[in-house]
């Protein structure tokens, strides 16, 4: 007996937790025995520090708690810790190697937990974890410390960005990769930056550089992750946005309210509403909040130009570097993105492809999707010849399959779409033949060619094949070939319908005021109306009554040069070489004017600040002018433009032609029918059954007793009925009794 | 329509089918038959010592030293048990069946044991250890006692004094001038009696926790250890060493100061290996050092807390006067030379 009771004694006495509690409410009185235990860890310590890598299991108390106790009072006792930080730091940089595993993740933990209790700042914490990260064996060790990095790195930031620690790890990260080129440890330094790229902790352009660097590395591992992080990192991050919008769906406050008044009041139910309330401040909040402007990585670069030589160079086109296909292939991509987007000038980029344009080359069409992205309006036409003819020659005959030659075609009018000059005449036409295949995806293909060419270049198609639009537009000199390197003039869409609304306006204003309307007005005038009716306009323009009109005329500012100023609107006209785009609306303009090849620029925009009421307008008149616009050609052009202009090119696309012809058979229908969705549908009560059961549980009493054979139960259900009064009355007394005391053996303990 | 089909009829017949018997053939295998047959180089049986003969006493040592970590409580203190019967019962001169450096290692962590039996059969087994190997391994022992001084159970504190009252007795001198011997057990034992001076502006004397039942006791057993201690550090030991008559190997004067040290580890002082050492845990090896930082960074406190112990009077009272004793006596010379 004397035996058991020093146990128990013992243990209140070793109880660290009690003691750990005591301190944290009362740290003045307890700092005798809190200055006692520090003591003893460093007795500890050093006993433990002459042989760091012992499996330590000494009696009541271990370092390892002595660690948790120390730092959770570290706190409290600043003046008495001031190593301890240290000394967890140097223990483990010292020895992460040979600690015990489960003392080495007390230590990671403690250090944290200081850093959470402001006893070491963020970058001593972050400067400690990161070389153990890179350095350590363990693989265990290595994703604790990742975790917590990215945790740390994530609260500081939570409530202001914090620059002064982003930057130092900025460095860190950006040092360890350019320190050792060839190390695979720089693969922390893309991990841990793309996943701060995809909560939008890091958006600036250090990081896009850090990952430039990685790209530009000497260990493949390291370039495919610098790469990958390119072509998918703003993918994952808009993904990650709208994850997180949509978590907390619509929470009914009224009905938990409601439900709250009605159902047993417990502390659980309480704390779920406050939850919930805060939630939806929260989400309010989120919505009114501005919306975060992110740049994609492909756009924070600096100098693109020398980053994709440089990429190219040293990875693909050098015939020393040892990246596989696959992650050869991935830089290309990169590269021809970034030329795409960029309108680089990469000349040696295009006479690679030529060695790999064949059909039996592994993963040809994405090597026909990189190159349709690399082409832009800038890239000589010259250079792109040659290529368009080795795919016509290599994927488009009678005797290739039809995918192939699907592919081929497709490929053939990306291209085209981002570089119409590169084709001839008689290439053309012999490909546009192709739309009387018999294979579906292959008509597809050359008919899609056919009608890219009907508005890009009419004149190279045989006459027949040019068909009405374009032939009528090749008349009327309306549609032209744009000439290499011809840009399109940036303008308002249906600024001149504007333009034209507003003199005819200010003509009626003056005629009804009996002045001359073809003189020019004063415009001082005009300004000051106009700011009175910033926003009034908007119903103005539904009424036709005339007095009303007096005012329109003055609705802009002037702000332009003085020689602007003193010539009236009307003959601000001038002569221009540039050809806007052919938009239908322009037609009725076009009729009207005097020389209708060189379109007069409406200077509208460029000399007066256009009022909310003047685009209401605008938006009006260009609805009224879009009859053209419901035309299919019309249709397919705005197709075009709703495609962004930084989505890459896929594979996937190139080839998809090539499967319209293609049978799907049952069981590949019903799997698409059906989607990503897999989960069957299953009950509440049916999924916590197969829970227990898989964690090896049983059943409750209750579920025995439903599911006992009914002859066994019969018994015992005659002999009840059979009982005298007394008997049941004893049964009833004694079941509540064993409630009463809870159980049958009750709690208070024998 | 009449009944099952007769392909159905072969199948279903076909499990009950006898296997035809011949003469002059092994019998054939049932379709369920499993290989159990296996092949292998060598087979090792573990459970089973093949020795002839009993094992020697040194074998069971290490067999009982192995077993100190083991996690029963009686198991710990039969194989303490056995290995002091085993010491004990070498004759004087012959070598220990294990040798301390062996088992002073393995043991010492026990001073930490939760279980009061196998603490008391340590001290029993360290007690019968000679004292002269007691003297290399003492900064080991030294650590562990201080861990067991501050110990949270109260228990493990008491008896923690009680061994190093023992190491003490066993090897004194090595113990005061250990790296941290001194300046670390000095603090130590103030915090322990609860002396501190930068504590004592508080108006409310704080309770110490885990404390309970027997304060006094327990702190007159501190004192008396302290008292130990500070004799052994600070009194100049009366059985000196009588000075050698000189010239007793004539041509070579002074012979012992120019001859390497008999002990090991002779310079440890100059800490050429470890980690760099501060105040507290240098080693003071002379007594006008221990003097000296005994003076700065423990006396007063020992005087102010001595003034409250003697107030307290009884058995408390009595060892506070046999500690101011001590301290006296330890630093009359000191102050006289001051």
């Amino acid at each position: 007996m004397g035996k058991r009771k020093v146990g128990a004694l013992e243990k209140v006495d070793a109880d660290l937790a009690n003691l750990q509690y005591k301190v944290k409410r009362d740290p003045a009185s307890y700092r005798d025995d809190f200055l006692s235990q520090y003591s003893q860890y460093e007795t500890f310590k050093e006993l433990f520090m002459q042989n760091p890598s012992t499996v330590e299991d000494t009696g009541l108390v271990s370092l390892k708690e002595l660690i948790e106790f120390v730092s959770h009072c570290a706190d409290c006792y600043p003046d008495i810790t001031a190593e301890f930080p240290q000394d967890l730091i140097k223990i483990l940089s010292l020895h992460h190697e040979e600690l015990e595993m489960e003392l080495r993740e007390k230590m990671v933990g403690s250090l944290v937990l200081l850093r959470n209790k402001d006893v070491i700042d963020s970058s001593t914490l972050l400067n400690t974890l990161f070389p153990i990260l890179v350095t350590t064996p363990s693989k265990s060790l290595r994703e604790l410390m990742f975790t917590k990095i990215l945790s740390d790195l994530k609260s500081s930031n939570t409530k202001a960005t914090n620059h002064k620690l982003n930057r130092t790890i900025q460095t860190v990260l950006f040092n360890l990769l350019t320190s050792d080129r060839a190390s695979p440890k720089g693969i922390w330094a893309v991990k841990i930056t793309r996943e701060l790229w995809k909560r939008q902790i890091w958006a600036e352009a250090k990081a896009v550089e850090i990952m430039k660097e990685a790209s530009l590395a000497d260990n493949e591992k390291v370039i495919t992750g610098g790469v990958r992080f390119f072509l998918g990192g703003d993918k994952e991050r808009e993904e990650a946005a709208e994850e997180s919008s949509d978590d907390d769906e619509n929470i009914d406050m009224s009905k938990l309210r409601h439900q709250a008044g009605i159902n047993k009041k417990t502390k659980k139910k309480e704390r779920q509403l406050k939850m919930a309330a805060e939630k939806v401040k929260k989400k309010e909040k989120k919505k009114s909040a501005p919306h975060p402007l992110n740049f994609s990585a492909l756009h924070l670069l600096h100098d693109p130009q020398g980053f994709a030589e440089t990429l190219f160079s040293k990875h693909v086109q050098n015939s020393r570097s040892k990246l596989s296909l696959d992650s050869k292939l991935l830089v290309l991509q990169l590269v021809s993105r970034l030329v795409g987007l960029h309108k680089l000038t990469v000349i040696a980029l295009y006479s690679y492809f030529l060695k790999y344009l064949t059909p039996r080359q592994a993963s040809v069409t994405s090597f026909l999707a990189c190159l349709a992205q690399a082409t832009h309006n800038l890239v000589p036409p010259d250079v792109l010849e040659p290529l368009i003819q080795k795919i016509a020659n290599e994927f488009v005959s009678e005797a290739a399959a039809a995918e192939v030659a699907a592919a081929g075609l497709n490929s053939i009018r990306e291209i085209c779409v981002r570089q119409p000059l590169a084709m001839n005449d008689t290439l053309l036409q012999d490909l546009v033949m192709y739309r009387k295949s018999k294979d579906k995806g292959v008509m597809m293909a050359a008919k899609g060619l056919l009608s890219l060419y009907r508005e890009v270049g009419a004149e190279l198609l045989k006459k027949r094949d040019r068909g009405k639009d374009a032939a009528i537009g090749l008349r009327t000199g309306e549609v032209r070939e744009r000439r290499f390197g011809e840009e399109e003039a940036g303008e308002i869409e249906g600024i001149e319908l504007l333009e034209k609304w507003k003199e005819d306006e200010r003509r009626k204003k003056r005629i009804e005021q009996g002045l001359d309307p073809d003189a020019p007005t004063d415009e001082e005038e005009v300004e000051a109306e106009d700011w009175k009716n910033w926003d009034v306009e908007s119903d103005d323009s539904d009424s036709s009554t005339g007095w009303i009109n007096v005012e329109s005329d003055g609705e802009d500012i002037n702000i332009s040069d003085s020689e602007d100023e003193k010539e009236p609107p009307a003959k601000k006209t001038k002569l221009s070489s540039t050809t806007p785009g052919a938009d239908g609306e322009e037609k009725e303009n076009i009729s009207k004017s005097e020389e209708p090849e060189a379109k007069r620029i409406s200077k509208l925009a460029t000399t007066r600040i256009l009022t909310p009421a003047d685009l209401a307008k605008l938006q009006e008149l260009r609805l009224a002018s879009s009859v053209t616009s419901a035309m299919p050609s019309n249709k397919r052009r705005a197709a075009m433009a709703a495609r962004h202009a930084d989505d890459p090119l896929t594979a996937a696309e190139i080839e998809a032609p090539g499967l319209l012809g293609k049978k799907s058979t049952k069981e590949e229908k019903i799997a698409m029918a059906k989607g990503e969705r897999d989960e069957h549908h299953q009950s509440t009560t049916a999924k916590r059954k197969e829970k227990k059961a898989s964690e090896g549980k049983s059943t409750t009493n209750k579920e025995k007793a439903r599911k006992k054979n009914f002859l066994m139960t019969l018994g015992k259900a005659k002999g009840k009925q059979k009982r005298s009064l007394i008997d049941v009355k004893k049964t009833l007394k004694g079941h509540l009794d064993r409630q009463k005391r809870g159980g049958k053996r009750g709690n208070q303990g024998h | 329509m009449g009944g099952a089909s007769a392909r159905k009829k072969k199948e279903k017949k076909k499990d009950f089918q006898k296997p035809k018997l011949k003469v002059g053939k092994a019998k054939p295998k049932a379709t369920n038959f499993t290989d159990t047959s296996f092949k292998a180089k060598s087979i090792v049986l573990t459970q089973q010592s093949l020795s002839a003969n009993a094992p020697s006493v040194a074998a069971q040592c290490s067999h009982h030293l192995s077993m100190l970590t083991h996690k029963s409580d009686s198991q710990r203190k039969e194989s303490l048990a056995y290995l002091t019967t085993a010491i004990t019962s070498t004759r004087p001169g012959f070598p220990l069946p294990q040798p301390s450096s062996i088992i002073l290692p393995s043991v010492q962590r026990l001073i930490l044991d939760a279980s009061n039996g196998v603490r008391q059969q340590l001290l029993k087994l360290l007690q019968s250890l000679p004292k002269n190997d007691i003297v290399s391994h003492s900064d080991q022992l030294l650590l562990h006692t201080r861990a067991g001084m501050t110990h949270l159970a109260t228990e493990i504190r008491v008896f923690a004094l009680d061994v190093l009252e023992w190491l003490l007795g066993a090897a004194g001198d090595e113990v005061v001038s250990c790296a941290g011997g001194w300046v670390k057990m000095l603090k130590c034992f103030i915090g322990l009696l609860g002396w501190q001076i930068e504590v004592s502006g508080k108006w409310s004397a704080p309770k110490s926790f885990g404390k309970a039942g027997g304060d006094a006791k327990v702190q007159v057993k501190q004192m008396t250890a302290l008292t130990t201690f500070l004799r052994v550090g600070l009194v100049p030991s009366r059985g000196a060493v009588p000075v050698e008559v000189e010239g007793g190997n004539f041509p070579l004067w002074q012979a012992g100061h120019n001859s390497l040290s008999q002990r090991s580890n002779a310079y440890a002082y100059l800490n050429l290996f470890g980690a760099s050492r501060d105040e507290e845990a240098e080693m003071y090896e002379d007594r006008e050092d221990r003097q000296r930082v005994f003076h700065d960074r423990a006396e007063a406190a020992i005087f102010a807390g001595l003034e409250q112990a003697t107030k307290g009077g009884g058995e408390l009272g009595r060892a506070a006067a046999q500690l101011r004793k001590v301290v006296r006596e330890g630093m009359a010379d000191f102050h006289s030379e001051v």
